[in-house]
């Protein structure tokens, strides 16, 4: 990678990050070049610092209809609907619909009255360096969110809310499953207007900052993707057991081997399809406020990493996906934790090897993850009988290499560092050996130089540890990456 | 100070030099990426030695006793429970057997007890806390202060009965771990309140 940012502070506004990565890598960015490439007509700013602001009005009906829908499954005897020894069946007389009428109206206007309580009870704006959040009418809780704090900004827009012209805004903070604050649901245009505050005036700019300008970076081609997810180990060990079963039943007429093959199918569907309705339409841009990805079929999500907030990443190569040079990029922000960790740490889903190693210096300016030499452990089979690890460090980053079936490189910064750990279980300490952690918060990433000789691995720990105080003295500017 | 009590350092006791053979430029020595930079069975021994110029601080030996009563504890319904239902199904000779093995976990728990409160320690550096411990899997964490979100002192009954206390660091790595058990309940909270200033003066966030 010849075309890696500088060493220095990341360049500030305006500038973007770094020098323009080489000519395009593949395929084309099919957007405008600046600009969001979806968005609403223009409308007169909101500006969050003044007034107190509310959810979007639909709320009220989205939360009606919801209750309602729970109310319809749990009710259990509906007019309308007959059960007896013949099944379930549909009663559509007017009568039938006239008694359910009866029933839904009384349930209808009472949810309306619990969507309204809850929309009234919600407001936020945005005071000073705070985001602050009031909800409840009887009990109030007001919160307030110091916007440096803020790890990443997320608008998220599930099906129903998509159908309405809404959209979530989530806001992570470092700190738990309580950590999260969600706005459900904004209107569009004002949750990306809410989205492009937030991240101004925590990168320490004026509030009425144009949305800054962004820069395609990636796009995952619906091809790629497709075969990305069929291209794994699992999925084509599983389908061969399906085929297997379906020939076995066939040439057997054993009907009962079906049923064996159903469960197969159904989890080859959720393991393939999942992942590919999710990371549909991927794209990855940057920007000065940090790395923009939009994805999603049914849920479309527009996540916004800002700079400084990746707290370590993993660039995974499958077997398969080896011979065609394709890895995913993993990443650890402190504000992901459970569920959504999971469902939100994915950089880049699948893309050519370099480029995935390009981005990994572009969320830690001023690196070269490729450069950095990587010293195998000791090879023979006694003593790692596992496969093959290795390790390397320069000044800023600290990389390990595992596995041998699925590769995978973790990377974090040492001035990201957490602590560092050594540990040699009995058998290890037997053969002289010992695992030294990097320790990121809790993520995707653990990186991890495993099977060192022990003299050695305490040397690192001390290297390591001695390296992460100098990079913490030179970087001390986390909170406001503009000023 | 009674024996045994930690010897909490004093304040601005300089860092160790690096003392390991890795430069602090490159881990890499130009040449061929043989299997290791340093000599097979070269300082395997002082892995989890004290950084140099440093002694470990010691915990307090009634670490050990904690430790002992609580396997006594675990033993004493195991025992009961285990030897009735024994007797009632095999017989005498069924509830001995139980007993003998109760006997000889016990001794094992005794004897590991001991080697396990000489396996902790803990150091101050000017800018991190290293912790070591363990007996069949040994432990060193390097945590800088700069790094803790915060650090509290737990004490369960019977700690509390002793008379020690339990410090633990928390950095926003779940996996970090840094505890300091069986320290004297002074100590323990004079200790805290050093590494929170140690902290604050070193914070940086994320």
């Amino acid at each position: 990678m010849s075309m890696g940012p500088p060493y220095g502070p990341p360049p500030g506004y305006g500038s973007g990050h770094g020098p323009t990565p080489a000519p395009p890598y593949g395929p084309p960015y099919g957007g405008p070049p600046h600009g969001p490439p979806y968005g609403p007509p223009p409308k007169p700013p909101v500006h969050f610092s003044v007034g107190v602001h509310r959810l979007h009005v639909s709320t009220v009906v989205i939360t009606a209809l919801s209750i309602m829908v729970i109310v319809f499954i749990l009710g259990g005897d509906s007019p309308v609907v007959k059960v007896d020894a013949n099944g379930i069946a549909l009663v559509l007389t007017p009568k039938a619909l006239a008694q359910c009428l009866l029933i839904m109206l009384p349930v209808g206007a009472a949810a309306m009255i619990v969507g309204f309580w809850i929309w009234w009870s919600v407001k936020f704006h945005i005071s000073g360096d705070d985001l602050v959040v009031e909800t409840g009418i009887l009990q109030r809780r007001n919160r307030r969110i110091p916007l440096s704090r803020i790890q990443a900004v997320d608008v998220v827009r599930p099906l129903v809310s998509r159908i309405f012209g809404l959209a979530e805004v989530r806001v992570e903070l470092a700190g738990g499953d309580q950590a999260e604050t969600k706005f459900r649901y904004l209107g569009r245009s004002m949750g990306e207007q809410l989205r492009a505050e937030l991240l101004a005036r925590a990168a320490g700019l004026p509030g009425h900052t144009p949305e800054a300008p962004e820069r395609p970076y990636w796009r995952v081609g619906f091809g790629s993707l497709l075969g990305s997810q069929l291209l794994k180990l699992p999925v084509i060990g599983g389908l061969a057991l399906f085929v297997a079963l379906l020939a076995f039943g066939v040439v057997y007429t054993e009907p009962g081997v079906l049923a064996a093959a159903l469960p197969v199918l159904l989890g080859l569907v959720r393991g393939v399809m999942a992942p590919l309705l999710m990371h549909t339409n991927f794209k990855a841009a940057l920007s000065p406020d940090g790395l923009r990805l939009r994805y999603g079929l049914i849920e479309t999500r527009m996540q916004t990493v800002p700079p400084g907030r990746v707290q370590a990443v993993r660039v995974v190569e499958p077997l398969l996906w080896r011979g065609y040079g394709w890895a995913r990029l993993d990443v650890t922000v402190a504000g992901y934790v459970g569920e959504r960790q999971v469902l939100s740490s994915v950089l880049l889903p699948v893309a050519p090897r370099h480029i995935a190693l390009q981005l990994v210096g572009l969320v830690f300016p001023g690196t070269n993850a490729e450069a950095v030499r990587l010293l195998p452990a000791p090879r023979s089979w006694l003593r790692a009988p596992f496969g093959k690890s290795a390790a390397g460090t320069d000044d800023a980053l600290f990389v390990t290499q595992r596995g041998r079936v699925c590769r995978r490189l973790d990377v974090i910064t040492h001035a990201r560092a957490q602590s560092v750990r050594l540990t040699a279980g009995p058998l290890q300490r037997l053969l002289r050996l010992g695992t030294v952690h990097v320790d990121a918060p809790p993520g995707p990433v653990q990186v991890a130089a495993d099977n060192r000789e022990l003299g050695e691995a305490r040397a690192i720990v001390e290297s390591a540890a001695g390296r992460a105080h100098r990079a913490r003295a030179a970087d001390q500017r986390t909170d406001r990456w503009a000023t | 100070m009674p024996p045994g009590s930690p010897r909490i350092l004093p304040h601005g006791v300089p860092p160790a030099p690096q003392r390991g053979p890795l430069p602090p430029a490159a881990p890499a020595p130009t040449g061929v990426p043989g299997p290791s930079p340093v000599p097979l069975g070269g300082r395997a021994e002082q892995a989890f030695d004290p950084p140099s110029g440093m002694a470990w601080a010691r915990v307090s030996p009634r670490l050990t006793w904690h430790r002992r009563i609580a396997v006594l504890l675990w033993a004493l319904p195991l025992t009961v429970i285990g030897a009735f239902v024994l007797a009632r199904t095999i017989g005498l000779l069924g509830g001995l057997i139980w007993l003998a093995v109760i006997v000889v976990g016990c001794a094992m728990g005794w004897i590991v007890a001991e080697l396990v409160y000489r396996s902790w320690g803990f150091a101050e550096r000017a800018d991190d806390l290293l912790v070591t411990h363990g007996f069949f899997v040994k432990h060193l964490v390097v945590v800088p202060y700069g790094r803790m979100q915060y650090v509290d002192v737990t004490a369960g009954l019977l700690e509390q009965w002793l008379g020690v206390a339990t410090v633990r660091l928390h950095t926003a790595a779940a996996a970090t771990d840094a505890r300091i058990p069986g320290l004297p309940a002074r100590d323990a909270a004079v200790l805290r309140d050093r590494l929170a200033q140690k902290g604050e003066a070193r914070s940086i966030g994320l």
